[in-house]
């Protein structure tokens, strides 16, 4: 909101020059973005907070730098103008809903002439960035930016019977408002309707048919208070925001009604000429009535730290507009709050204040907002800065460190951390299988959690994998060059309850993508491309950082993953908890991929719950390890999880270890074979074992192994 | 025993130093002579493994100088000193010509194949690919030390949430603009994706009351066209004390000892009066520019200072709702976006790119 330094000055003589007025009001909670000079004056450029309506006009920000400096505010003075006859004679004020319009007051002013204002006048709205418009319209324009009540001016001629009617809209009703557009409006809508139609959109625009023109000679002048919701409401639906608008729905100074209309139709009068009304025609079927709220002193210290006197509180809330409770006849300000003022009043105990709140403040309920008043009036600045004392350990959640040795892990992996948006399009949907955790939920029609007002177009899914997101990050990278990425993404997927009304299931999930080189391209080493077993190192990395025993891997048929170059992924417990593999070939193409990609996801909930390895000592051997490595020519499709588990159900007692030395496959094997060698390893733990011993125990197993896998031993 | 026999000796001895010296020729550039220019390691080498058979040849059981040993025996008793003195002689002239040409090969060979094996050190390094963490976990991570170290503990909670969570227990009640539906995601049941990590105060304080110290890290989500400043979700860090005693002295105590600890000790803090529902008194909290040092330049806007986030001290409808007594208990409360400090801290000009996982962008982050 834009302040002009000289106007407010009228208002309230400040002392300080315009920048450190800006840094003082910025320090009162008035946070200025700016000060611009403009001709012989500055205008402050105010961001106001949402609880401070109240100074949204010069009269407003006058009240705080009043109180700052120990300043009184003066109200503008007009000069006296011509009056004559009631305003009864003229008009007719009829409420309907007293809920939405608790206040309204018509007067009219005759014999006006339309023409544009004088320069002071257009000077100072465009000053602010207001334009100017005509005489009477300048002038509500003026009231409102300086004492915060809207106000609108009606041709009173055009008003069928020269009635006032605030009612509801009826089903149907149409309103063409003042900038040309036709609103169709709702029935919990408030207008201004005259004796046949709605004439102005109550609290937001006035309508087209009743405004000031050149050839009007009476106007009627409305001032009004309005329910914010409903002015609120009927903004956001018809998408309009307006000066009126912007402060009905905050909440405006209900006891400043009849002032702020005398102000206007006395400048009426000199500016367009004219005679007033003597009266204003003020419908108030229930007054407003402000809170009281007490105050023990003790809370300031106790919620700020500052040792504030009682005398100064008082001086302070006073200041600011507020009544102390047995002080309240006494108070003197011109533009008294007399109108909020209960009738019972109660009478200050020793300990306690009560203060009732300024009719201008809404955001004045309780204790704490009085203690806020007086903090920000004796200055943030003087709350001293200590740490509290601390009887409490700090702690990182166990997970989270366990996620951070993770991390570690994979970006020790060559992976980069990717953060995705947490929804995605919901043209991905189907396309990719769900983590086990998310099975069942997958089987339903309904097992999306989809958004009702998503903002990216398509995005309207919560994604139920982290995929979606990583493989577009693939893209992105592809299509700006670099063709060699390894990301990884931590985050929550979710899927909808299986009870409807159920907060939607939301687990971690761990992702990785991978593709292009293997290494990188300046170092030494020659090339390769990434594999399987690259990606699978990294997730076997992660769940070693984590302390977990290792992961099993086991040929599986997935949705968006190729087959044959597939695995399911089990904790140690036989647990599934997610997928690894090459991107199937229909989705590759669906994202335009030409080179192999790989993906795994991983529950990271589960990894994070599941059982940690344990560390036991086992005693070193006295007695060396005899070791004996075979090479067995085996069907391709023999896996080298077979060949181990054919060896460890042969269950030789001192063969202690079998593991994989390598696999060859090439032109001089026969087609689909392959040759795996393994080295088996043997031990006594009482003693050495002799040759002959160990070549017995090693043709057992091999031997099995020959029949088992129809292998043939090679050497 | 023939007196001519002693002469024949002799001069089997000067036989026996002719054939070494006519053979040795060919080595005796590398007898004390520095001069190989031109010599090679390969020619070295070999020239090597030729002394080796040559000191065999001249020096092993079957040489001239052997036989010539073998007649000291045989030589008269009164020539005998003599000759054995001659053939001691012609064995150390033979040794010490051998020797000396093998350590200049030596030498060279040593000096020849260091050279070869030279390297280049300034080629780079073998060292895996190490992948980088996200810029917005590197600065979580920081902020979550710093505040551990501060008795915080780290909490996390639901992302969808309920509207009683994400507003009425917030002190939002319904109709208040904060909670008008432009703003917030919801679900087509209803629900509301968190539009600030303050909900996990709530789920804190049900869990473990007061009094309690507790930071919440994490995503939110509000319904921003992205552009250079906005995104539609971004990341928050909440944090909440409550005990009995706390004031505002103790909120601006721990932000400013937090922004001493993530951008120095000379970093100046100003509290001003600001509003939000779940707190009163409410403050903004500006740090002096870490750029500029709050003289005015363009990460700050010219003004000097830089908004970290809101604060204040927790409303008593707030601590009410979790049933903590706002007459015993009291706490402050704060919020502020990583986002907007990262791109900050690193002068990101446009946010899109932290969700963009470009490579090259990521790459730069350690």
């Amino acid at each position: 909101m834009n302040i002009s330094y000289n106007w407010l000055r009228e208002l309230a003589n400040t002392s300080l020059a315009p920048r450190e007025l800006a840094e003082r009001l910025t320090m009162l909670g008035l946070a200025v973005e700016g000060v611009h000079e403009a001709g012989d004056d500055y205008v402050l450029d105010i961001d106001l907070t949402s609880n401070r309506p109240d100074c949204l006009s010069h009269l407003g920000v006058a009240r705080e730098v009043a109180a700052l400096e120990n300043l009184r505010v003066r109200l503008p003075e007009s000069k006296p103008k011509p009056v004559a006859q009631l305003a009864e004679e003229f008009t007719s004020v009829k409420i309907l809903d007293a809920d939405l319009c608790p206040r309204y007051a018509a007067r009219v002013v005759r014999g006006v002439k339309i023409a544009p204002s004088p320069d002071w006048l257009v000077k100072r709205l465009e000053a602010i960035g207001q334009r100017a418009i005509n005489n009477v319209a300048d002038i509500t324009n003026y009231v409102l930016h300086e004492m915060g009540q809207p106000l609108h001016a009606f041709d009173l001629a055009k008003l069928t019977e020269q009635r006032i009617v605030v009612r509801r809209a009826l089903a149907g009703e149409k309103l063409t408002t003042l900038d040309g557009v036709e609103r169709e409006l709702d029935t919990q809508m408030l207008v201004i309707a005259d004796a046949a139609r709605a004439v102005a959109l109550a609290g937001v625009m006035g309508g087209e048919d009743s405004e000031i023109s050149e050839a009007t000679e009476d106007v009627l002048i409305e001032s009004a208070y309005f329910n914010p919701d409903s002015v609120r409401r009927t903004a956001r639906i018809l998408g309009m925001r307006t000066e009126a608008s912007n402060r009905f729905e905050r909440g405006t100074d209900y006891a400043n009604v009849l002032r702020a209309q005398e102000r206007c139709v006395a400048l009426v009068c000199e500016l367009a000429g004219g005679v007033a009304t003597e009266n204003a025609i003020d419908v108030y079927p229930r007054p407003l009535k402000q809170p009281i709220v007490s105050l023990r002193p003790e809370r300031v210290e106790a919620l700020t730290g500052l040792r504030v006197p009682t005398a100064e509180i008082e001086r302070i809330l006073t200041g600011l507009g507020f009544a102390e409770c047995d002080s309240v006849s006494t108070s003197e300000e011109a533009w008294s709050f007399r109108d909020g003022i209960p009738e019972e009043m109660p009478v200050n105990l020793h300990s306690q204040m009560s203060f009732v709140a300024p009719t201008w403040r809404v955001d004045i309920e309780i204790e704490e907002d009085l203690v806020e008043e007086v903090a920000r009036h004796t200055g943030y600045n003087k709350i001293a800065t200590e740490l509290p004392a601390s009887g409490i350990a700090g702690e990182y959640q166990p997970s989270e460190l366990k996620k951070r040795s993770m991390r570690q892990a994979v970006l020790a992996c060559g992976f980069d951390e990717a953060v995705n948006f947490s929804f995605i399009d919901a043209a991905h949907d189907g396309m990719f299988e769900l983590l086990p955790a998310y099975a069942e939920e997958s089987k339903r029609e309904d097992n999306f959690v989809s958004l009702s007002n998503s903002i990216i177009e398509g995005a309207t899914r919560m994604r139920p994998t982290l995929l979606v997101g990583l493989l577009e990050s693939v893209r992105h990278n592809f299509n700006h060059g670099t063709r060699d990425v390894r990301l990884f993404e931590t985050g929550r997927i979710f899927a909808s309850a299986p009870t409807g009304g159920e907060l939607p299931l939301e687990r971690e999930s761990l992702a990785l993508v991978a593709t292009g080189g293997a290494t990188e391209e300046n170092l030494a080493g020659a090339p390769r491309e990434i594999n399987f077993y690259d990606l699978k190192g990294a997730l076997e990395s992660a769940a070693a950082a984590m302390n977990l025993l290792p992961l099993k891997f086991d040929e599986a048929s997935v949705r968006h993953l190729r087959e044959g170059q597939t695995a399911a992924i089990s904790l140690s417990d036989g647990k599934q908890i997610g997928y690894i593999g090459r991107l199937a070939e229909a989705v590759a193409a669906d994202y335009k991929f030409k080179q192999a990609v790989y993906v795994a996801e991983v529950d990271l909930t589960d990894l994070l719950e599941a059982t940690q390895a344990t560390v036991l000592y086992t005693p070193l051997s006295r007695f060396p390890i005899v070791t004996r490595d075979v090479s067995l020519l085996v069907a391709r499709r023999v896996t080298l999880a077979n060949l181990l588990q054919a060896v460890r159900d042969e269950a030789v007692e001192h063969c202690r270890e079998a593991k994989l030395v390598g696999t060859y496959e090439g032109a001089n094997l026969p087609e689909g074979k392959r040759s795996v060698t393994l080295r088996l390893e043997y031990r006594a733990d009482d003693r050495t074992l002799r040759d002959e011993e160990v070549d017995q125990m090693h043709n057992q197993i091999v031997n099995t192994l020959e029949e088992k896998f129809d292998a043939q031993l090679r050497v | 025993m023939p007196e001519g026999q002693t002469v024949d000796h002799k001069q089997t001895v000067e036989a026996a130093r002719k054939a070494f010296e006519q053979e040795f020729g060919r080595f005796a550039r590398f007898r004390g002579s520095n001069n190989l220019d031109g010599l090679t390691l390969v020619e070295a080498e070999a020239a090597q493994r030729e002394l080796v058979d040559a000191r065999t040849r001249h020096t092993g059981k079957k040489s001239a100088l052997a036989s010539v040993k073998k007649l000291i025996g045989r030589v008269a008793a009164e020539d005998r000193a003599d000759f054995g003195q001659q053939v001691q002689q012609l064995e150390t002239e033979i040794v010490a010509s051998l020797e000396e040409a093998e350590a200049t090969l030596k030498e060279f060979i040593s000096v020849a194949r260091t050279e070869r094996e030279r390297i280049d050190v300034t080629l780079p390094g073998t060292r895996p690919r190490r992948g980088h963490l996200h810029p917005i976990t590197l600065l979580r991570q920081r902020i979550e030390d710093i505040f551990v170290s501060l008795g915080y503990a780290i909490e996390d909670d639901r992302e969808i949430e309920t509207d009683y969570y994400n507003f009425d227990a917030l002190n939002i009640p319904e109709g208040h603009p904060a909670r008008a539906s432009q703003d917030t995601f919801y679900t087509t049941e209803g629900f509301a994706l968190r539009s600030q990590t303050s909900t996990v105060q709530i789920h804190a304080m049900e869990r473990r009351t007061a009094p309690l110290r507790m930071i919440a890290p994490g995503r939110v989500f509000r319904r921003d066209t992205p552009d250079a400043t906005h995104n539609p979700m971004f990341f928050q860090v909440e944090g909440l004390c409550v005990d009995r005693g706390i004031t505002m002295a103790h909120l601006k105590g721990t932000l400013s000892e937090f922004v001493h600890r993530l951008f120095g000790p000379e970093i100046k803090t100003r509290f001003r009066p600001s509003y939000f529902p779940f707190t009163e008194p409410s403050a903004e909290m500006d740090y002096s520019c870490f750029k500029c040092g709050g003289k005015g330049c363009r990460t700050c806007k010219g003004s000097g200072w830089i908004e970290l986030g809101g604060c204040g001290m927790v409303h008593p409808n707030v601590l009410r709702a979790v049933s903590i007594d706002p007459e015993i208990f009291s706490g402050f409360a704060f919020g502020f976006g990583l986002d907007r400090m990262a791109a900050l801290m690193y002068k990101l000009d446009d946010i899109r790119l932290l969700f963009e996982n470009d490579v090259r962008f990521l790459e730069q982050f350690n």
